[in-house]
């Protein structure tokens, strides 16, 4: 799971051990009182709550925003882009729940369509970002030798680029447009997935299972397919729901600059950029779509952290630790230790 | 070893970046320098012949390395200045932001994440470990803004942008400051709470010394190892990341230079900057590899028997 030989030496000790899960310290709000036995988890609903409070709520609120950016016609009367300029730069009121711009339109109303294009395009990066971090991942860490060698260097060639700069230069020189929005995300985006899945593919190609596979003759892709892959999905969950805000982040960062969503269209961080001038006057218009981000970004970081644990149970892995891990992986030797352990059981 | 096929690769990717656009950059230049007289196409192809456009592809990236590791860093295409004073004047500027940003929020972050760490499962350990997670939601083009709105327009204290004087640092240092705070003192909290059930802290205890010796002696400098090695990757990546806070405060540090670059379209600032950016992180990251292994006994560069 983690990529530095270090932290997988110190957890494994922690584990034998049979160190209480609140020591490590996986998840700082969320209270892990949950040395439960298998057997006692019958009613999951119910354990999950108990054991994951903060991810609960976090996941809650993050669906409620969902179904209210969903349901943005129902819930609101108002055409985001009608403009209605008797009615300028008001304060909240029982009419403009969230007050209106300085061109009169309900600020409420742009925050609900505004969600669509930033949630939209933000859930499609980041799919996409796991989906191919996990194929090239994965095959880094099966495959072993070359290949990994060589993910492993683009991937650190990736890393070294600032990735809001680049995610400006993809945006601004490429053709302005949806895509070209998703690339601009995704260019740094999948290496947490290719990095974690690689983990994972090493890890597994110890296990006496995928032995036992090779030698009843299953086919590589076999192995891949129901092995590999399958076995990533967990933490490549919950890295998804962690990386979700920060991509939420980023473009709405590129909105606020003005290379995200092009006028008509309007999101969080545009409303945000247009807000400024008139934020001494109607402090509400940078708050809504500010708090906005914010509670977005934290609901859906709750619930990754949740997932995160719980996925680590067996194998506790922290957020902060896989922050860290990407910077404290020593190159080559790990890569040099599982290539050789491979190949000895090859 | 590596480090030069890094640099290299990422020389590449940055040479390459022009053609992202898809458009002839001399003709973006002459019209920006012309304005919107007639364009001929004899002028455009001299122009073309000029910047060494016309020439190959890979004749063109050799000669633009081989002038990039003689320092010639290239001339703006829009002020027509080398470009590696207009680079070296922002990053002074961001260096000085990155680094007392990044020295406020470890003067804030250790103590606080030991004060979690210690009382670990406690209430003050919840509270911290809230504001924390809170901490690294708060995207900094809000955060920005209501400072300013809460510092400079309601109540007068600072000015809201520029950059003339140490008031002028005040805001754009505590937006900055803001993420690195909650990150290391999460960082420093794990890190002691695992520190504390290494086996030699219980040697340490058993040897007699005090809490506070056990603490101040073998727990804390070990744990603190990961919370320095990070903030020094931190630093570099707030070089480049401090683009939206730099705009916003009108900070001309590199950030907003580079922002500047990719609006005007101004290949040679922009390719530089990024050369820039990206070798000074490989470098940086390298470095703090070697210092966390020279620091870390577990890890060693030699090869597994």
């Amino acid at each position: 799971m983690n990529h530095s030989p270090r932290f997988r030496l110190g957890q494994s000790r922690a584990h034998r051990h049979g160190r209480p899960p609140t020591d490590t310290a996986t998840q700082s709000a969320v209270d892990h009182s949950a040395t439960v036995p298998e057997e006692q988890a019958i009613r999951p609903g119910a354990r999950l709550i108990e054991r994951q409070p903060a991810a609960v709520v976090g996941l809650a609120v993050f669906i409620l925003i969902v179904m209210a950016v969903i349901l943005a016609p129902v819930l609101t009367p108002y055409d985001p882009y009608e403009q209605e300029l008797s009615d300028r730069l008001q304060l909240p009121s029982a009419k403009h729940l969230m007050g209106t711009d300085s061109l009169g339109r309900d600020v409420f109303a742009r925050i609900l369509y505004g969600g669509r294009f930033s949630l939209v395009i933000t859930a499609i990066a980041v799919l996409i970002a796991a989906t191919f971090g996990t194929l090239i991942g994965a095959v880094a860490g099966r495959r072993g030798g070359l290949v990994d060698e060589l993910i492993m260097r683009v991937i650190d060639l990736i890393i070294s680029f600032p990735s809001l700069v680049v995610a400006l230069v993809i945006a601004a020189m490429l053709r302005p447009g949806f895509w070209t929005l998703v690339l601009a995300l995704v260019f740094s985006a999948w290496t947490p997935y290719a990095r974690l899945a690689r983990a994972v593919g090493l890890e597994i190609n110890t296990r006496a299972f995928i032995e036992a596979a090779v030698a009843l003759g299953a086919s590589e892709w076999l192995i891949f397919r129901k092995h590999v892959i399958p076995n990533t999905l967990g933490p490549i969950l919950s890295t998804a729901f962690l990386r979700f805000g920060h991509i939420l982040l980023i473009i709405s960062g590129l909105s606020y600059l003005g290379l995200g969503a092009q006028p008509p269209l309007s999101d969080w961080g545009a409303m945000l950029a247009e807000a400024q001038t008139y934020m001494r006057r109607v402090p509400t218009l940078i708050l809504a779509p500010g708090m906005t981000i914010f509670i977005t970004a934290f609901s859906v970081t709750l619930a990754g952290q949740g997932l995160a644990s719980m996925f680590s149970q067996s194998e506790r892995v922290s957020a902060e630790r896989m922050v860290a891990s990407r910077w404290f992986r020593p190159r080559t030797k790990a890569s040099a230790v599982h290539g050789r352990r491979r190949h000895s059981r090859a | 070893m590596l480090l030069p096929l890094m640099l290299v690769l990422a020389s590449f990717l940055i040479f390459l970046v022009p053609l992202l656009s898809g458009t002839d950059p001399s003709e973006v230049i002459l019209r920006a320098r012309i304005g919107e007289r007639e364009l001929t196409q004899e002028t455009v192809e001299q122009f073309r012949h000029e910047l060494g456009l016309d020439r190959p592809l890979t004749l063109q990236y050799v000669s633009w390395l081989g002038r990039l590791l003689r320092g010639d860093l290239g001339v703006s295409y829009v002020s027509r200045v080398p470009v590696g004073g207009i680079l070296w004047r922002g990053f002074k500027i961001t260096a000085v932001l990155a680094s007392l940003s990044v020295s406020l929020a470890f003067a804030i972050a250790i103590p606080l994440g030991v004060l979690a760490a210690v009382n670990s499962g406690r209430w003050l350990d919840n509270l911290i470990s809230g504001a924390t997670q809170t901490g690294v939601a708060v995207p900094e083009y809000w955060l920005a803004p209501v400072l300013v709105l809460v510092f400079a327009l309601y109540l007068g204290w600072l000015p809201s942008a520029g950059w003339r004087g140490p008031l002028h640092v005040i805001l754009p240092t505590l937006t900055l400051a803001l993420r690195p705070i909650a990150y290391f003192t999460r960082l420093t909290r794990t890190a002691i709470i695992e520190v504390l059930h290494k086996d030699y802290i219980r040697a340490a205890r058993a040897r007699g010394l005090t809490e506070f010796q056990t603490f101040w002696r073998h727990a804390l400098r070990n744990s603190l190892i990961p919370v320095v090695t990070y903030a020094a990757i931190w630093l570099t990546s707030l070089l480049g990341g401090a683009v939206i806070v730099e705009v916003i405060f009108a900070v001309p540090g590199i950030g907003r230079v580079l922002y500047q670059a990719v609006q005007t379209t101004d290949l040679p600032l922009l390719q530089a900057g990024l050369m820039v950016l990206v070798g000074l992180t490989v470098v940086i990251y390298t470095l703090t590899d070697l210092v966390y292994i020279a620091l870390n006994p577990a890890i060693s560069l030699e090869k597994p028997h």
